[in-house]
């Protein structure tokens, strides 16, 4: 019996490991498998169906499909979508180009040049996918215009020829990822949601019991940023979903601005406590500390987040008692406090239980959109009538402007070796040049990029020699075609699925299937092949140096822009007469960063600087933007003059940082906030309009004056540079 | 029925204009059945789809070629 037990039990334990093992394997490696399954299928498809229409360029629909395929289908649509229209912009283009300058060559590159340099600019200003649109809008110009202002005659014949073997590549994309094993982007988008709630209470928690503000908190924030985008950006590819996703995309978007409102409050009330912490009265800490365990417990469901949308509705009930009875935990520990503490560290106990407040209400609309997320019911008022919030806009033109240029003189640059060399694969050297200086000019860095492109442009053509000159001469037979080609497709859309190479992958891809060597039949050459091999390798190497010279994302130089464009949101936020809502100062703020790139590249010294500046700008920025809310209630004409007054020193201090015009600054806070605690005719004024006013408004004060004050914050830092 | 029809003299294929409006009517018929959420009662939403769309397609093309 004991033995027929043991084996039992022996047989139940490997049950489980192999039980664990294959939920790994379904977790990781079966969406890959499934994705490389797709992808190949997805260009076989695609190569089958050119040679069956016998199109010229069977590689045109090859590429396309390893252009648009990603692992959700939702992101293929939207950029099959995009591929489409800016393929047909880029044609119409070419063909009103043709017609006007087919003889005129030099104006015509010059118009080309325009045009690309146009796109690329409007490349920079998109995101995602519309992004992608534009730079595709551009460079279809090399790849149609070009051939069609050599041969006039063919140019609507090569037109209509690229949408069709586009429009197949593009069909059988989608086909492909939609009906056979179809990733939906709605759960990505719901793993990503639930853990970013949970991730931000850990956070909140983890801070609220050792009270150790660290640097690495800085990093986390810097990640939940990040996390805002990618979401924002499969919200926009979910558009073309069909399910939960359609239905819910005004409230993702909607909880995103309401977690990056609560993520910025939270980073100040962190600040708040390091600088409480070090310099200021240890009791007033502690009974903050002491508030702030409140809220981390009004977050927690049994010592833990909240993982789904029904236990966000708990939390959103928790932090609703917990607002509502803040006022009594505030006057019990206001009493704890020590009869003789000074009228300032009095201020720092009231400023941090405001921002404790507020960190909780914005919670809890998060936590409330949150679990509205479970019910698919449409919400009346998402359905008419709320504007949905959006994420703006907000780039450097200059940036911008100088992208263009790039693009518009790598065209220059080709287009000029082509014609005073007379070089016989100038064509392709030109669109390969143009490709990569206008693709890259949104990524993180490009200039790491464009090295990973070059590596995976080497081992295309690599793979390409041995494809068209030992496989493809023995293949007989559409079987053996498809069999010669897989290798490469299996190796390179691999290589894509691994994030930090992924461009190696579609290197391979671009470079691979554009020197394939068949058509309608097999026409490979190899002295044709090895003149385009060392084209496209010395045109890659041109925008590498276009990219090097023209640098607007990791040099000094841009940085100091960005971060002087932040100052610029606060003077913003001070002067402008309409009034900045707070929500439009953290978008500028966000958008502009994460455009330049510098969320992604932290640890480097200079990077932190700019994402110093970040953080300082929303603080003060918030801060700001509420006592000028705040200020239009106050009847006092001396009082808010005073409070003018401050606001243009600091508007002084953001425009041109120093010391002196921090102390100045200072100063006028200082007189400020001494007015309204001491003068009686104030406070009374003042407290006619409103009970909560006056503390608001210290609190505000106070809020500036401390940052003002930390000799670590990023306005010091300068000075001593 | 033409098979091809000119367009600034550039004949193009009846069929194309029968694709581009199968499209159109596969599409509303799918914004029609996710706005009564009746894609609850079809077993695989994204093979239906493609299905829609080629009886549309098929119609089509037998208008024109039979």
């Amino acid at each position: 019996m004991s033995v027929m037990n043991l084996i039992r039990g022996r047989r139940s334990r490997l049950l489980i490991t192999l039980q664990a093992a294959s939920r790994d394997w379904l977790r990781e490696d079966a969406p890959m498998l499934g994705y490389l399954l797709k992808v190949l299928m997805a260009s076989l498809f695609a190569m089958w169906l050119s040679l069956k229409f016998e199109l010229d360029q069977p590689r045109t629909a090859m590429l396309t499909v390893a252009i648009v395929m990603q692992s959700r289908s939702g992101m293929v649509f939207a950029k099959s979508y995009y591929r489409l229209l800016g393929t047909l912009v880029g044609i119409i283009i070419s063909l009103i180009l043709v017609a006007l300058f087919a003889q005129e060559r030099v104006l015509f590159l010059l118009c080309m040049a325009l045009w690309i340099g146009l796109c690329t600019a409007g490349s920079m200003v998109y995101r995602n996918h519309q992004s992608y649109g534009f730079v595709l809008a551009g460079y279809t110009l090399c790849i149609v215009g070009l051939p069609a202002a050599i041969t006039p005659e063919l140019s609507f014949n090569i037109a209509v020829t690229r949408i069709s073997e586009i429009l197949i590549g593009l069909i059988s994309a989608t086909l492909v990822s939609d009906l056979i094993f179809p990733q939906r982007l709605w759960d990505l988008i719901q793993i990503k949601v639930r853990q970013r709630f949970s991730d931000f209470c850990d956070l909140l928690r983890t801070n609220a019991q050792s009270a150790d503000t660290s640097t690495n908190s800085k990093q986390i924030l810097l990640r939940f940023i990040g996390d805002i985008y990618s979401l924002e950006s499969f919200r926009a590819s979910a558009m073309m979903e069909n399910d939960g996703a359609k239905q819910n995309r005004l409230r993702i978007s909607e909880m995103n601005n309401e977690f990056m409102a609560a993520s910025t409050t939270f980073h100040a009330l962190e600040e708040l406590l390091r600088r409480q912490k070090t310099n200021g009265h240890p009791d007033v800490g502690s009974a903050l500390l002491g508030l702030y365990r409140g809220l981390s417990d009004a977050i927690s469901l049994a010592e833990k987040s909240a993982r789904n949308e029904q236990e966000a509705v708990r939390i959103a009930n928790q932090l609703c008692a917990y607002s509502n009875n803040f006022d009594l935990h505030l006057t019990t520990h206001r009493r704890q406090l020590p009869k003789d503490i000074s009228g300032r560290a009095l201020l720092d106990f009231e400023t941090g239980a405001e921002l404790l407040l507020r960190l909780a209400d914005e919670l809890y609309t998060y936590a409330l959109t949150y679990s509205s997320l479970s019910d698919n019911a449409i919400e009346p008022s998402f359905k008419e009538g709320l504007t949905p919030p959006k994420l703006e806009m907000h780039f450097d033109p200059l940036a911008v402007a100088l992208a263009g240029l790039r693009g518009a003189l790598t065209l220059g640059i080709m287009t000029a070796l082509w014609i005073l060399t007379d070089w016989r694969s100038g064509v392709e050297a030109i669109t390969i040049g143009v490709i990569t200086s206008t693709l890259f000019a949104t990524s993180a860095s490009p200039n790491r990029t464009i090295k990973q492109f070059m590596l995976g442009a080497i081992i295309g053509t690599v793979l390409a020699y041995l494809c068209n000159f030992h496989l493809l001469t023995q293949a007989q037979g559409f079987g053996m075609l498809a069999l010669a080609v897989t290798p490469t497709i299996l190796l390179a859309s691999w290589i894509t699925t691994k994030p930090s190479i992924a461009v190696v992958g579609s290197g391979i891809f671009i470079v691979f299937l554009m020197h394939i060597g068949f058509n309608s039949s097999y026409n490979a050459n190899p002295v044709t092949f090895i003149n385009d091999a060392i084209a496209d390798l010395f045109a890659v190497l041109v925008s590498s140096v276009m990219y090097g010279l023209i640098d607007i994302s990791s040099s000094q130089w841009s940085r100091r822009r960005i971060s002087s464009s932040l100052r610029g949101l606060i003077v913003t936020a001070c002067r402008s007469t309409t009034g900045m809502k707070r929500i439009q100062l953290e978008n500028a703020a966000f958008d502009l960063v994460q455009r330049a790139g510098s969320a992604q590249r932290i640890a480097e010294e200079q990077d932190r600087l700019v994402i110093d500046w970040l953080l300082s700008t929303l603080e003060i920025g918030h801060a700001v933007i509420v006592l000028r809310e705040l200020s239009t209630q106050i009847t006092h004409p001396h009082f808010s003059e005073q409070l003018i007054v401050s606001l243009a020193c600091i508007v002084d201090l953001y425009a041109a940082p120093s010391e002196s015009l921090r102390l100045k600054a200072l100063t006028a806070i200082d007189n400020a906030i001494e007015n309204l605690s001491t003068d009686n005719s104030i406070a009374l004024a003042i407290h006619e309009s409103g009970a909560g006013l006056q503390r608001q408004i210290l609190a505000n004060l106070h809020f500036i004056h401390s940052a003002l004050l930390d000799e670590e914050s990023v306005l010091v830092a300068k000075e001593k540079n | 029925m033409h098979r091809e029809i000119a367009v600034l003299d550039a004949l193009i294929p009846t069929l194309l204009f029968a694709f581009l409006l199968a499209c159109c009517v596969a599409l509303m018929i799918d914004w029609l059945l996710t706005r009564y959420n009746l894609y609850r009662y079809v077993w695989y939403p994204a093979l239906f789809r493609l299905a829609v769309f080629s009886c549309m397609f098929a119609l089509g093309g037998l208008w024109i070629y039979a």
